[in-house]
């Protein structure tokens, strides 16, 4: 038998960057239909209303205007507007059009026209007339006792769900217990996930009351349902198509209203019609990070150990709940853990406020939460006079720790992160060096933790499901639901079932995004791709090779058992009897090939991965400008499949979280709720001039049984750990300590200011400032 | 809102003379991708923040939807369609691009693949500084930019990471 090639763990080339390279890739706004109408909506511009009349007449009346809708003629079904229908956390909260608005921008009319200009122009000469209620944009205002109530619904009190309160050990207990206690208060603004491709969608009717929607989303199945379910049809009438889509990062879980109307336009027009969003509409309409406040409280022994953790946490979910019950959930939770504490009391709330619509966003509520953890732990090394990363590692949380998830642990990943970390970058040497005293520019390091969960398991009872054919002449077609966001994922997919069943990479194919065709999913989401939507394609690979093996036993005058099978060829173990894959399949004596089919359904529970990132900064204490000069993320995934496209997640990831620790920050106008910065311009991300090196490391420490080959997910990880890293890298840089995001120039020049006031003669390295 | 009244005009795509029916206050990016069916290069913003609809017009890098379509009359443009040689053989950025996983989700690729060819037309051995540079207006959100200026370098035809050299597995 030849030496077995892994497909596992190579970097293979994947199966859809050609298309992307030659510009033949097809985005929803390629694509083009025989009559096409054009969509645009008419959106609010006041914050918080009641709409008291809307005049489509001389809109109507425009050469060229096909349909308006409005309020007042569309359905009115209350639905969620995505977070699963499983899971425990659906917010029944959306209209398709409602005759109230919840925010600055939200859609109250959309018009269908033969071209772009004209639906654009139609828009102008639809009169609203509002009846303005009084709107509250932060927190504080949204929990008054006599806060305007936005949605009238349970709890009340502007609550998206009731409080979480999670407890372990005896908190009390633990404060007696400790030497000393660190508290403080940290914020977050409003980053959102600025994919490249702005929303769009393409609806039409068959004639026969059979729906096709073209869709950029992450969740194909569940837009399938929700779309059924408030137009009134069986799901085998709706058919939801994604082929290529330029970015999601959690966002494009969610329906953005486009995907009803559109539908309702066509079929009022009997036409296809296309709603493209403008870059102002995504961020208008899209979704965002949700802001947050943070309470911390910790206890601890003087030799370092974490004795008490008490927190309290309340995420801003603007307009509408959308992913706010999962946010606060798994944010909350996830404080359980990353530093191990026995005695725990942490309680998380969500408020509606008349703001963009907070909704998922890599790193899902957790990038909040241990913002503040990782960095508290940082100020609890100052006073206690140890190296951070020394007192990270002493509290890391590690094999048989009990997760958020309520399972033990599996391998030792954070402390392997943090430990290479400290080898790769020379930590302890770094620790010892002279700081900066002279000149304006200041550097310093810091590093940062995290912990991801691979699947929403247990908010979500997850599922994945794969289909695998074999073709006649031995080649491989894997139907699987998930969606392609640009992550690789279908390559790394293809290349599991290659490897299971002894086939060439090449030689797989595979077939997505068509409900009507592919097994459901549950949707591209909770960095649970490969995890387990890679783990059922596995185990439908296993499913046709027994099939395979079964046959080609008979014809190698064998047992099945004694096959291997490699680069397609079968091999009788021990022996030099062979033969290919494709004679084992092939047709005989004018007998059809034999059909092989397998499919597998997948319920996994959850793993966890692990990063600690270690950053190098430069502050320039007269401008206040703070750049990252190198990143050194090291990442604990399980078995790797494919280390290019990991290696790209963890860059990638690490560009947002530079951006939402420094630059980025939705803003709006904190009077009237107008949208201030919806674009490019005014809306800062770290581009190609901005971004430092980054030497990404990879370690394989602690595979995961429950994943393929023993992979974990990647995909979120990566935003998590950067912001904190920063932050503590600009403390040991200039002796500030922020406690929010984005840190600003302005803020850091202002934080000095205070700080010389305070210290004359030490103008940096002293006791934090609150800023 | 009467529409405009449609003007013929004429220009050389991709080596392909073409004679396109536009309204005169049409982008010259819309132009390429209703009338033109050349829908490889993408409209993520529609004013020239993104770079996603980079091409090249008369050998100059641009952002097409700053350029009216009438404005184009007699030029020469290159699009991302354009790249690969007429026997489908990838481009050497486009190969390294693939190799180097320097495309995620793809939309801004063909801005990114025009602005980098327009450098190498130029500069056939860029620094990475100037690598950073020439792509200083184009807005990748998935890759943190480290694999494409690894595959821009790769693809430099002179430069000291040339493909030549590279040729076989893309090592991290």
């Amino acid at each position: 038998m030849t030496e077995r090639k892994t497909i596992i763990g190579t970097s293979v080339k994947r199966s859809d960057l050609l298309a992307k390279v030659s510009g033949d890739a097809k985005y929803v706004a390629d694509m083009h239909q025989p009559g096409l109408l054009y969509a645009r909506s008419k959106r609010s511009n006041i914050a918080h209303a009641r709409i008291v009349r809307i005049d489509t007449s001389r809109a109507l009346a425009l050469p060229g205007v096909k349909a308006v809708l409005t309020h007042e003629n569309v359905p009115r079904v209350l639905h969620a507007g995505s977070p699963h229908p499983r899971s425990a956390s659906v917010t029944c909260d959306q209209y398709i059009l409602d005759d109230k608005v919840r925010y600055w921008g939200e859609t109250v009319a959309v018009v269908a026209a033969t071209s772009e200009e004209i639906a654009e122009a139609a828009l102008d000469l639809i009169e609203v007339e509002y009846e303005a209620l009084p709107a509250v944009f932060t927190i504080e205002d949204a929990a008054h006792p006599d806060a305007p109530l936005i949605h009238d619904r349970e709890p009340g009190g502007n609550l998206v769900l009731p409080p979480v309160v999670v407890s372990r050990g005896d908190i009390e207990r633990g404060f007696a217990e400790a030497d000393f206690v660190i508290e403080g208060e940290y914020e977050g603004g409003r980053p959102t996930p600025a994919y490249m491709e702005p929303n769009a969608c393409m609806c039409q009717w068959d004639g026969n009351g059979n729906l096709t929607v073209w869709i950029s989303t992450q969740t194909a199945f569940m837009v399938r349902g929700i779309m059924a379910e408030v137009l009134g049809l069986p799901l085998h009438k709706v058919r939801v198509l994604v082929d290529h889509m330029g970015g999601g990062f959690g966002a494009k879980q969610d329906l953005f209203q486009s995907e009803f109307l559109c539908a309702l336009l066509a079929r009022q027009t009997r036409r296809p019609v296309r709603m493209e969003y403008t870059r102002e509409e995504t961020f208008l309409g899209g979704r965002t990070r949700h802001p947050f406040k943070l309470w911390l409280k910790q206890g601890f022994r003087n030799d370092g150990t974490l004795v008490a953790r008490h927190a309290r946490v309340v995420y801003n979910s603007g307009a509408y709940g959308s992913h706010g019950p999962g946010v606060t959930i798994v944010g909350t939770n996830a404080m359980t853990s990353l530093y191990r504490c026995e005695n725990i009391q942490l309680e998380g709330r969500c408020l509606y406020t008349n703001s963009p619509i907070a909704g998922a966003f890599r790193g899902y509520g957790v990038v909040q939460t241990y913002y503040a953890l990782d960095i508290q732990m940082d100020e609890a090394a100052q006073k206690l006079g140890m190296d951070p990363a020394e007192l990270k590692l002493k509290n890391a949380v590690r094999e048989g720790d009990i997760a958020p998830s309520n399972h033990p642990l599996i391998g030792h990943g954070l402390p392997d992160c943090i430990r290479r970390g400290m080898e790769e970058v020379g930590w302890a040497a770094l620790r010892r060096r002279p700081r900066d005293t002279k000149g304006p520019q200041r550097r310093g390091w810091g590093m940062g933790c995290e912990m991801h969960g691979s699947s929403a398991y247990p908010g979500i009872k997850e599922q994945g499901n794969a289909i695998v054919k074999m073709n006649e002449d031995g080649t491989v077609v894997l139907l699987t639901g998930t969606a392609g966001l640009g992550t690789g994922a279908h390559t790394a997919l293809a290349q599991i079932v290659a490897e299971e069943l002894g086939v060439r990479f090449e030689s797989v194919s595979v077939m997505h995004g068509d409900t009507d065709v592919v097994p459901w999913d549950i949707g591209a989401f909770a960095s649970h791709t490969t995890y387990l939507g890679g783990k059922a394609a596995q185990l439908a690979a296993i499913e046709i090779k027994r099939q395979l093996f079964d046959r080609a036993a008979g014809l190698l005058d064998t047992t099945a058992d004694q096959l291997d099978c490699a680069d397609g060829t079968l091999q009788v173990r021990g022996t030099d009897r062979s033969m290919s894959i494709r004679d084992a399949v092939a047709p005989r004596k004018g007998i059809p090939a034999a059909q092989f089919v397998g499919s597998a359904t997948y319920h996994p529970t959850k793993s966890y991965s692990f990063a600690a990132h270690f950053v190098e900064v430069v502050v320039d204490i007269e401008t206040g400008q703070i750049t990252v000069l190198q990143v050194v993320p090291v990442h604990e995934i399980g078995k790797v499949i494919h280390p290019i496209a990991a290696a790209g997640q963890i860059e990638g990831g690490i560009q947002q979280g530079i951006g939402h620790t420094l630059y980025e920050d939705y803003q709006i106008d904190m009077k009237t709720g107008r949208s201030l910065n919806a674009n490019f311009v005014d809306y800062k991300m770290p581009l190609s001039m901005d971004m430092p090196s980054i030497r990404t490391v990879i370690l394989e420490t602690a595979p995961d049984p429950g994943g393929p080959f023993g992979a974990k997910g990647v995909g979120e990880d990566p935003i998590v750990a950067i912001g904190p890293a920063i932050a503590n890298a600009v403390f040991d840089a200039i002796g500030v300590r922020f406690r929010h995001y984005p840190i600003k120039p302005e803020q850091v020049l202002q934080a000095l200011r205070e700080k010389q006031a305070v210290h004359p003669a030490h103008p940096t390295h002293e006791e934090g400032v609150l800023a | 809102m009467p529409a405009m009244k449609q003007q013929i005009i004429s220009f050389t795509v991709n080596g392909e003379p073409r004679d396109i029916a536009v309204a005169p206050n049409r982008s010259l990016l819309d132009a390429l991708r209703d009338e033109a069916g050349l829908t490889g290069t993408k409209k993520g913003c529609d004013v020239g923040e993104c770079g996603s609809c980079t091409i090249i017009m008369n050998g100059q890098p641009v952002n097409a939807c700053l350029v009216l379509a009438m404005e184009a009359e007699g030029s020469e443009i290159t699009t991302v369609e354009g790249l690969q040689s007429p026997d489908g053989t990838p481009h050497p950025l486009q190969e390294c691009f693939m190799r180097c996983g320097a495309a995620q989700c793809g939309f801004c690729t063909p801005g990114i693949l025009v602005a980098a060819k327009a450098l190498l037309d130029d500069n056939p051995a860029p620094t990475v500084d100037e690598i950073r540079f020439a792509i200083a207006g184009n807005i990748c959100r998935c890759t943190g930019y480290t694999k494409i200026i690894d595959a821009i370098s790769m693809a430099a035809p002179a430069g000291e990471h040339a493909m030549r050299d590279a040729r076989g597995e893309v090592t991290q």
